[in-house]
């Protein structure tokens, strides 16, 4: 019996680590064409969220919704490039950091302008009635979070595995200079990668928003779990951040319970400082080896 | 085809090349020889818009292409096969070779049908691509290495193509292979400029030659003419 209860809790925040591991991948995409990420990106999370709900308020179906809230996300994905981040790489700079940092910061304040600082339930047509596995319960909404994370991310790296574009992604990430005398833009790419990081973060947004509410401080606590698992799996891991995420989940799940809820964001930001402590490339990420 | 005209280029504050002017016309092969630090790298950088010029001019059959980014400079016909061969090493060979016609080939779907007789050629040339064609490019040796550069930048059907180094690294008996490769491609009525630091080779290959001195070119003229020029005798074929 209580070891049922420990897998239960385990399944429940491993789960909840999916969401993790849907962020921690919009990084990654990012950060494999131009080394740059968006630090703002738990402020694009909750826009996104925000937006969706409104567009659930005004009475669209949720199969409208999902994509609509993806689609804002990406137009989210895309404006932080052009404002806070193309000017910077091409002057081979670090304003980018401090640049998505101000524009994370003015999405807050925008949010509680807009939509105020409570806290609001998001309605979805995903039922919380548990269905049984060998005796441990997961609920449809749990499972919708998995699906929807996996696909996602699958139907992007069949785009990045099987179109000449993918192809062209992956060419910017291994050589920008080489890539650009393919007749690749690098800069079209870099965009492209912060529309489609925009997109996954809109999309884990919308799937953990039935979890957690949705107010301004909502992603807040989670952009800070999805850097762990980035940094933790590495940013250039690919899949390898899902285990991660799962891994973290069930950590943080088992923690809370044992410890005291107090203690949840604890094993997130231990691992980050191991992580970075003793391999900072990550777990599955390779050490950068330059070839002269 | 190509001309170069007076032109000034550099790394940040420093200026390597100190008007340099120089033509490839169609079907020739152009060699550019020099000591190490002459500036004929950064003369191919600058013509392929990898560094932007300060000065001068860069037409591609007749077109001023000095003020375009690399990428638009490759799709208008300029293929470059940078020093280091910089061949995309986790993706597979085939996936290099099919990026190198990417400004003509469809985005998402398709691309793959389109290309196959071009792949086709370029594995009739080199019969080892065809044998790793699904390896990733990073586990091929120097010399394989070497000809996926230049079957990537074939592919893109150049009107001028520039070639760097080819036999950068290489053991004697491949850069022999990497010359008779050329040879083969003179043959086919291909326009290249030929940056060698085996200035012997590479005259026996060319049409036409150019000498790089300090930022600028010292001497140029047919490989025969050169090959008695004491200065070139003394400095790179001794």
């Amino acid at each position: 019996m209580y070891t049922l209860l420990i897998v239960q809790l385990a399944v429940s925040g491993a789960l909840m680590g999916m969401v993790y591991a849907l962020i921690a991948y919009g990084f990654q995409l990012t950060f494999a064409t131009s080394k740059s990420i968006n630090f703002g990106q738990g402020e694009l999370v909750m826009l996104s969220a925000f937006f969706s709900l409104t567009l659930i308020d005004r009475g669209l179906p949720y199969w409208l919704v999902v994509p609509g809230g993806m689609l804002f996300g990406a137009v989210l994905g895309l404006f932080v490039e052009r404002a806070a981040v193309r000017l910077s790489l091409e002057q081979k700079g670090e304003g980018w950091i401090l640049l998505t940092i101000i524009l994370g910061l003015l999405g807050f304040s925008a949010a509680e302008n807009i939509w105020g600082r409570d806290d609001r339930p998001f309605p979805t047509p995903i039922s919380s009635d548990p269905l049984h596995f060998f005796g441990i319960d997961v609920t449809p909404l749990e499972l919708s979070v998995a699906i929807g994370v996996l696909a996602v991310m699958g139907l992007v790296e069949l785009f990045k595995r099987k179109t000449l574009l993918g192809k062209a992604f992956e060419a910017v990430s291994a050589d920008r200079d080489a890539a650009q005398l393919m007749g690749i833009s690098a800069t079209r790419t870099i965009q492209l990668s912060y529309g489609l990081s925009g997109l996954v973060a809109a999309l884990a947004g919308i799937l953990v928003a039935p979890i957690t509410t949705v107010g301004p401080t909502m992603a807040s606590v989670l952009i800070l779990k999805a850097f762990s698992v980035a940094v933790v799996a590495g940013l250039d891991s690919g899949f390898g951040i899902v285990l991660v995420g799962l891994f973290l989940g069930a950590l943080e799940s088992l923690t809370s319970f044992y410890l005291g809820s107090g203690w949840r964001e604890a094993p997130g930001l231990i691992l980050l400082i191991l992580a970075l402590a003793v391999r900072p490339n990550g777990v599955f990420g390779k050490a950068s080896i330059r070839k002269v | 085809m190509l001309t170069v005209e007076n032109l000034h280029a550099g790394y940040g504050t420093s200026e390597v090349l100190v008007g340099v002017s120089l033509e490839v016309k169609a079907g020739t092969v152009v060699a550019l020889i020099g000591a190490n630090g002459a500036g004929k790298t950064t003369t191919m950088r600058a013509i392929s818009g990898m560094i932007r010029p300060n000065r001068g001019r860069v037409l591609l059959d007749g077109r001023p292409v000095q003020d375009q980014d690399a990428a638009h400079i490759a799709r208008l016909g300029l293929a470059h096969s940078p020093e280091g061969r910089k061949v995309f090493g986790p993706l597979t060979v085939e996936d290099n070779l099919l990026l190198g016609a990417y400004g003509r080939l469809p985005r998402f779907f398709g691309f793959r049908a389109q290309a196959a007789a071009d792949l086709k050629n370029i594995y009739a040339l080199f019969p080892r691509l065809e044998e790793r064609r699904q390896q990733t490019a990073g586990t091929l040796s120097g010399g394989e290495q070497q000809m996926l550069a230049i079957g990537r930048a074939l592919m893109s059907k150049p009107k001028v193509m520039l070639l760097d180094e080819p036999s950068m690294g290489l053991a004697p008996i491949i850069v022999q292979e990497v010359f008779h490769t050329i040879r083969r491609l003179k043959e086919t009525g291909i326009t290249l400029l030929l940056v060698e630091q085996f200035a012997k080779s590479a005259l026996e290959v060319a049409d036409y030659a150019y000498v790089m001195d300090r930022g600028r070119i010292a001497i140029e003229g047919t490989p025969a003419h050169l090959r008695e020029d004491e200065r070139v005798l003394a400095a790179y074929l001794g």
